[in-house]
């Protein structure tokens, strides 16, 4: 087994290393994985064979969370390029990115105060989502032309960027709670 | 020259031989059994032709157990004795109770961080205990309909179970003599029940609100995968609380003050009986017999509306945390099943289908649709339905975490999380020649570990003495299809096997589940070593079938001169001694002996069905694509 465990995440989907990848492929490659790996499939063939399903399928879970997630992945792919992103020190940011980080904490915060908060959560989201989008695409030519520590700064942005949309979400629903009593 | 026919004379079992299936709906208030039978799915009948076996247990004083409607007959008459909704207090602990239980009419013994035990005229009984019994009921019917022994079963709980929930129910099918095939999420069964017949592809919501619980699944259907995107709801939330409510109002309407269990079981069954009636009228007599004296008033739909409001409400709310939780929009819903008796009540229908703006889908009966769906699974599962394009994908209904200083929580796996799943973490010891650590499991999502559920405390043990900060303790958690934690730790520097022992914060531990196994043996004049005997004998068979079917697809390819030999000897040993040995020992060795010589090849075989399935699909990923 030792050959698939040390595989790594895009080996084992047998797809290119790189940050640009297409979700919807991935699912289907990891639909199709699941149907060989997953106990399931193993329930009449003696413990040995099931043990070692919850394991081979528990990698291959692993796998696709991390590389269907954008932040996630594009964290891993540094880690493939041999940087220590765990144990980073370095953790100064761009000041222009942490002003406009400020200004949208600001107006996140007072969301509530506003005629139509819904809405106002809409269109912030919106806002956020095309950064976002910016941001990967930024992330994605940085680490092509491997400047690797150029492209970690641009995957913490991504970071917070995922943490603003998470925000809003929250938000959103204890508001449509609070709507319904 | 490989050697194909290996097996005994008459002791080969044929390749595609019948096995007898079941799917068991455990439900807090109803409980249902069915299997696939020539192809078709059905739930199976009491001998009145009922398929429905009321969830209810009742303790004589002379020992006999009654289960089922004749039980439920007894409940106003002798509370005490009759235990109902027993689900609610599966994996709960007797502090639990008091948040769930002032209206359960039983009396309890057992300490307050363990196991309760309902006192009964026949002796304490752990829900543990009262559960197998139901599934005892579900088993002897389903032995005596399909005519045989039974190979497993597929047992539905709800998604949101927890770790301990989930653990508890296992127990129960482990006293019930049943091989649990899977634990398999209601609302995923009602999924398949759904999706197979119809061959839906899409996302679809699933809505099942039963007797006590809620469940909301999002679930993506993909070419007989059904892959649960996300699940939500109340382990603690259910059509029973409508009867409560109801219940509340008949007491404050009637102004009663003092409770005996008699008049508490009168009112909740005329609650039930006012909610079932409004389901097809505009209003309702209620009646209570007080004292002698006849109490009447009118229930109207609309009041009943306003009673049970706020329970709906709680439940969409839900729903919208699972939406979220999914990443998916609400009009990205193709489809909307309701599955619980519960969902007959109109005011629900409305509000679901509203919430999500598509008209439910009630089609199949809700009643029976759980079962229906796990006895589909239990059939492919059983090796029955070889062909069979399903697999289920399941996640983790409640994130996992430890706790850490200060009483906070940790989250190691967050919910929604596919599983099976498995994180390791770190630890190191903080002293100076420290040789053990404590770890406490919790589960939940909440930031204090106090507000969470306790799952289980373990110690690290053996812990080479080093400087503090030297060890470095690498602690796994696996969690399995069934939702199952299981934890193993490891010193990485030293690789010594840290010894640990997890004890459960609530349920029972293996012994007391071996405990009442024997007890039941007694009883029933059985013997404790037989059924081992039987238990390993049976695993001799399924992994002498597994490594034949191997070694006939792929052996000659994977293996070389060498290496068939040996296993083909550790093969033949086992099938001698699983003839010969009166010893359940004997048997399990010889097991572990053939499966060490495969275990090469096992993983050879692993390895090489992902890379097929992985270079296959660069080839054909065109028409796959166009079929889609």
């Amino acid at each position: 087994m030792s050959d698939l465990f040390s595989k790594n995440y895009f080996e084992i989907f047998n797809i290119p290393v790189s940050f640009d990848l297409d979700n919807a492929q991935l699912s289907v490659l990891y639909r199709e994985l699941q149907k060989e790996v997953h106990p399931d499939k193993f329930v009449n063939a003696g413990e040995q064979q099931s043990r070692l399903a919850v394991q081979v399928t528990s990698l291959v879970n692993q796998a696709f969370e991390t590389l269907k997630s954008p932040v996630n992945r594009a964290h891993y792919l540094l880690k493939l390029a041999g940087l220590d992103i765990d144990h980073e020190q370095d953790t100064t940011m761009d000041p222009m990115f942490l002003m406009e980080q400020m200004e949208l904490r600001e107006e996140i915060e007072s969301v509530r105060s506003k005629a139509d908060p819904l809405d106002e959560i809409d269109r912030l989201m919106k806002q956020v989502k095309k950064m976002l989008a910016d941001v990967m695409q930024s992330y994605s030519s940085a680490y092509e032309k491997e400047k690797y520590s150029e492209a970690h700064e641009w995957s913490r942005k991504m970071q917070f960027l995922n943490k603003n949309t998470q925000e809003l979400d929250d938000i959103a629903v204890a508001i449509e709670d609070e709507l319904l009593g | 020259m490989a050697l194909l026919q290996i097996a005994e004379p008459g002791q080969s079992t044929a390749p595609h031989q019948h096995k007898l299936a079941i799917g068991i709906d455990l439900g807090t208030t109803n409980s249902l059994v069915a299997s696939v039978r020539s192809g078709e799915s059905t739930t199976l009948k009491n001998d009145d032709g009922n398929s429905i076996l009321p969830s209810v247990v009742h303790y004589a004083a002379d020992k006999t157990i009654t289960v089922g409607k004749a039980a439920k007959d007894q409940a106003i008459a002798d509370p005490h004795n009759t235990v109902v909704s027993v689900k609610r207090l599966m994996g709960r602990a007797t502090k639990d109770l008091k948040t769930l239980g002032e209206h359960l009419p039983y009396e309890f013994t057992g300490e307050e961080t363990g196991v309760p035990r309902i006192k009964t005229v026949a002796g304490d009984f752990s829900a543990i205990e009262v559960s197998a019994d139901i599934l005892k009921a579900l088993k002897m019917r389903a032995e005596k309909t399909l005519g045989g022994d039974l190979s497993g079963a597929v047992i539905t709980v709800p998604a949101y179970f927890d770790d301990a929930q989930r653990q508890a129910t296992k127990d129960a099918a482990k006293l019930a003599d049943l091989k649990v095939l899977r634990l398999l999420n209601e609302p995923t069964a009602a999924a398949v029940a759904y999706g197979l017949d119809s061959g839906e592809e899409g996302v679809v919501a699933i809505y099942d609100l039963g007797g006590g619980t809620f469940d909301i699944s999002i679930l993506r259907l993909n070419k007989g995968v059904f892959e649960v995107l996300s699940t939500g709801g109340d382990s603690a939330l259910g059509g029973d609380d409508f009867d409560l409510a109801v219940a509340e109002w008949m007491m404050a309407e009637a102004k009663i003050t003092e409770l005996t269990p008699s008049l508490n079981r009168q009112i909740i069954t005329e609650a039930c009986r006012a909610k079932e009636a409004l389901t097809g009228a505009d209003s309702v007599a209620v009646t209570l017999e007080l004292d002698g004296n006849n109490w009447q008033h009118e229930l109207s739909k609309e009041s009943f509306n306003d009673l049970v409001s706020s329970l709906v409400s709680k439940t969409l709310a839900s729903c919208r945390r699972a939406l979220r939780d999914a990443g998916i929009d609400k009009d990205e819903i193709k489809n909307v099943v309701l599955v619980g008796g519960s969902t007959r009540v109109p005011v629900v229908r409305e509000q679901v289908g509203q919430f999500f703006n598509i008209e439910p889908l009630t089609n199949i009966d809700p009643d029976e649709v759980v079962a229906l769906g796990a006895s589909l699974q239990a059939d492919i599962l059983a090796g029955n339905n070889q062909d069979g394009d399903l697999l289920l994908l399941d996640v983790l209904p409640l994130s996992l975490g430890i706790e850490t200083m200060g009483g906070l929580a940790e989250k190691i796996i967050h919910r929604n999380t596919p599983i099976p799943v498995a994180r390791a973490q770190d630890f190191t010891t903080y002293k100076d020649g420290q040789t053990a650590l404590a770890v406490h499991v919790v589960q939940g999502e909440r930031e204090l570990v106090s507000d969470c559920r306790s799952l289980a405390r373990f110690e690290l043990r053996g812990i080479p003495p080093m400087v503090a900060g030297a060890a470095r303790i690498r602690v796994t958690y696996q969690v399995d299809a069934d939702g199952l934690l299981s934890v193993s730790a490891k010193e990485e520097g030293s690789g010594v096997e840290t010894n640990v022992t997890v004890k459960p914060s609530y349920g029972l531990s293996d012994n007391e589940i071996e405990g009442m196994l024997r007890d039941s043996m007694e009883n029933a004049k059985e013997d404790m070593d037989v059924r081992k005997l039987r238990e390993e004998q049976v695993e001799a068979d399924r992994v002498i079938e597994a490594i034949d079917a191997a070694l006939l697809s792929d052996g000659e390819r994977l293996l070389s001169a060498d290496e068939r030999i040996r296993i083909d000897q550790s093969r033949i040993k086992l099938a001698e001694v699983r003839k010969t040995s009166e010893k359940a020992e004997i048997i399990k060795q010889a097991i572990k002996d053939l499966e060490k010589t495969c275990e090469d090849y096992i993983a050879r075989r692993m390895n090489q069905s992902i890379h097929d399935a992985m270079a296959g699909h660069k080839i054909d990923e065109y028409t796959a694509d166009k079929d889609a």
